[in-house]
């Protein structure tokens, strides 16, 4: 990893002084153990507390259409500065995405992109090496991790710990950006997509069943959601009440019809960031359901999103030589 | 108030003498556990920390049918609640919500749901020997053996464990099972009190609540409500797996003719909470909902009610997306008192 910290700050720290600039979002050390937090930084000082690390699971892409736009008050001009965001490959992905569907516009954000070598799964990380309520420093470390507690420093192997979505990534450096931190990185050896081959390998009935177990444990936080840098409609199917096309009601049947409306919606868009099912409270392995569309989509369309940004929306576009008939 | 001693080879007899109950217990699931209800010949594990999602459910299900009705018909038809239920393991932390819960759900008029389904059910309770990472029950007034809330208490004591009756209902339970115990003797109750104090011992984090509920309405406009939402994502996590959190949306739904209404829980983080009819929202971003859902915690509650409505279990913390941790922010607004 030849990325310092010094380097990242000192960047951060001009940018976020920037007079075109409202904040810029990077990473920071949470407020224990392993947690690392979305940090907010609106000026040179603030840029002290970044960290960028194999801890940095978040995705910070979604706060460019999670911000909520009050009216602006009368004699008021509103604030159209730039938002700067921290991306790893596959947070660029998304950026590029956004840029494709025109969710944001090239001009309103400065993307700072952190080539990455992989993070590490939180869940795995937390079994292996208990949590503590010290914050705990973590680096890359040639191939492996390095885990820093104190004067304590622990070389962990790469393969125990790297996190699913990374195994399966192809684009560790960011696809998008404005200012380029440290060196790109090398992509490696692809692990097979076991999770979604496994559920090729069921039966219908049998993968139903699957599904229904998980949808059952569905609590409807829409913390899926709500983390996915792509599900920004403003007028969600989720919220509508007139008519209320999901039932508030929490059962198998309104659980499924969520889950797999999300699902659908982000074909073709999903940047398999791995965000929804690291934050479900529930488990729900939805990795391997939008991995399997997102396949879907690039084995029978050759298309994967956010990789080109002047590239058509999937989900929009439409050939006029495509041999089905029954769109027109 | 007896205290009973089983043998835990005879725990599978003891799950199986409560037959023809509801049984809810932890499960595993994956690498996560939540409360489900005991197949029949099934014997719950109790070696867990605690489950992701509360064991609320038990009596505030997150769907209620009201009553039921066909579309245009005259007739309704209200669902009957008869069946016995055992809650097996919960943690105190967990038992001592329902009591804060209940405050409300038996304040002005009894709710006829919430009330039922406590008198219906036992709640056996589980010492916590080791208490998780962002536990802090003791600075809320609780602590890993709080009997509060609870009808029994089961410590883990190894090869055994112990029974402790806390009310009358407890005291059924024990003797419906009693064949199965032996009496415990003082040595037992010496033994609980080390573990108990070795898991006071182990709890690291914690709050100071002096002055925070008289100071937080004080602090409506400050500052410090913008840096702690500025992270949030909006979602229902910290408030659906809260223990006490309360609040519910009644619904009408039909299927065909067939209609019900019904109440599901409902987050003050979401955006539609606060939404009026005319389309104006009082709380119109997660800045407004985070100032209101900590208040509403640790202020109004406690005006309303006397007590914190907040249990120190961890959930919120542990599993917000983004790092939003109650301890900090608590800090935080000791700091702007």
């Amino acid at each position: 990893m030849k990325m310092d910290l010094e380097q990242l700050r000192k960047t951060a720290a001009e940018v976020a002084a920037r007079e075109d600039v409202k904040y810029l979002i990077g990473w920071k050390q949470g407020t224990y153990g392993y947690r690392v937090a979305p940090g907010f930084i609106a000026d040179a000082a603030g840029a002290a507390e970044l960290i960028f690390s194999p801890l940095c699971t978040a995705n910070l892409a979604t706060y460019l259409t999670l911000v909520e736009q009050l009216p602006v008050p009368r004699g008021q001009e509103p604030d159209d500065r730039k938002v700067a965001v921290m991306v790893k490959g596959c947070d660029s992905r998304a950026v590029t995405q956004l840029l494709v569907e025109k969710g944001v516009e090239r001009e309103e954000v400065i993307v700072i992109g952190c080539p990455c070598p992989g993070v590490v799964d939180p869940v795995l990380l937390a079994e292996k090496y208990p949590e503590t309520e010290e914050p705990v420093e973590m680096k890359w470390d040639g191939e492996d991790f390095l885990l820093i507690r104190g004067d304590e420093e622990t070389k962990i192997g790469r393969d125990e710990l790297l996190a699913e979505k990374c195994r399966l990534c192809r684009y560790p450096n960011p696809v998008v950006s404005d200012i380029m931190l440290g060196e790109e990185v090398q992509t490696w050896e692809l692990a097979e997509d076991r999770g979604v081959q496994e559920l090729e390998g069921k039966g219908v009935d049998e993968r139903s069943e699957y599904w229904a177990e998980q949808f059952d444990k569905c609590v409807r936080c829409y913390s899926c959601r709500n983390v996915c840098p792509l599900c920004y409609c403003q007028d969600c199917i989720l919220d509508r009440l007139n008519p209320t096309w999901v039932n508030r009601s929490v059962n198998f049947s309104e659980n499924t019809a969520f889950n797999i409306a999300r699902a659908f919606h982000l074909a073709g868009r999903c940047i398999e960031c791995g965000e929804c099912e690291r934050v479900c409270p529930a488990n729900i392995p939805l990795g391997k359901l939008n991995r399997k569309l997102a396949r879907e989509i690039r084995d029978k369309y050759d298309f994967e999103p956010g990789v080109d940004p002047e590239a058509e929306p999937f989900q929009a576009s439409f050939k006029p030589d495509d041999p089905e008939d029954f769109i027109l | 108030m007896s205290a009973m001693l089983l043998n835990k080879e005879k725990w599978p007899e003891f799950v199986e003498k409560l037959a023809g109950k509801n049984i809810l217990a932890p499960q595993a699931d994956g690498d996560a556990m939540r409360f489900a209800a005991v197949a029949e010949g099934d014997v719950p594990a109790l070696d867990y920390n605690n489950t992701r999602v509360p064991p609320k459910g038990a009596l505030f299900p997150q769907t209620e049918t009201m009553l039921k009705f066909q579309a245009g018909g005259e007739q309704v038809e209200e669902p009957q609640l008869d069946r016995e239920t055992v809650v097996l393991g919960l943690r105190p932390c967990d038992a001592r919500a329902m009591t804060i819960v209940e405050k409300l759900f038996k304040w002005d008029i009894d709710d006829p749901y919430y009330v039922r389904r406590r008198d219906l059910s036992t709640l056996v309770g589980l010492v916590c020997n080791e208490p998780g990472m962002n536990c802090f029950c003791p600075s809320v007034g609780g602590g890993p053996a709080s009997t509060e809330g609870l009808d029994l208490l089961m410590t883990d004591l190894g090869e055994k464990y112990l029974f402790e009756a806390v009310t009358d209902k407890g005291e059924a339970l024990l003797s419906e099972t009693r064949d199965l115990m032996e009496e415990a003797d003082g040595n037992v109750a010496k033994e609980k009190e080390k573990l108990v104090s070795e898991a006071e011992q182990k709890i690291k984090r914690t709050v100071d609540t002096e002055g925070v509920a008289e100071g937080l309405p004080g602090l409506w406009d400050d500052p410090l409500w913008q840096k702690v939402s500025a992270s949030c994502l909006g979602c229902g996590t910290c408030t659906y797996l809260c223990p006490t959190c309360h609040c519910f949306d009644i619904q009408d739904e039909t299927e065909g003719f067939d209609a019900r209404r019904l109440r599901t829980w409902d987050s003050c983080m979401f955006d539609e909470y606060s939404l009026h009819t005319s389309g104006h929202n009082p709380r119109p971003t997660r800045k407004e909902r985070t100032r209101n859902r900590i208040s509403h915690k640790y202020s109004y509650y406690v005006d309303k009610f006397d007590v914190i409505a907040c249990v120190g279990c961890g959930r919120c913390t542990n599993l917000c997306p983004v790092n939003i941790d109650i301890i900090e922010t608590i800090r935080q607004v000791k700091e702007a008192l």
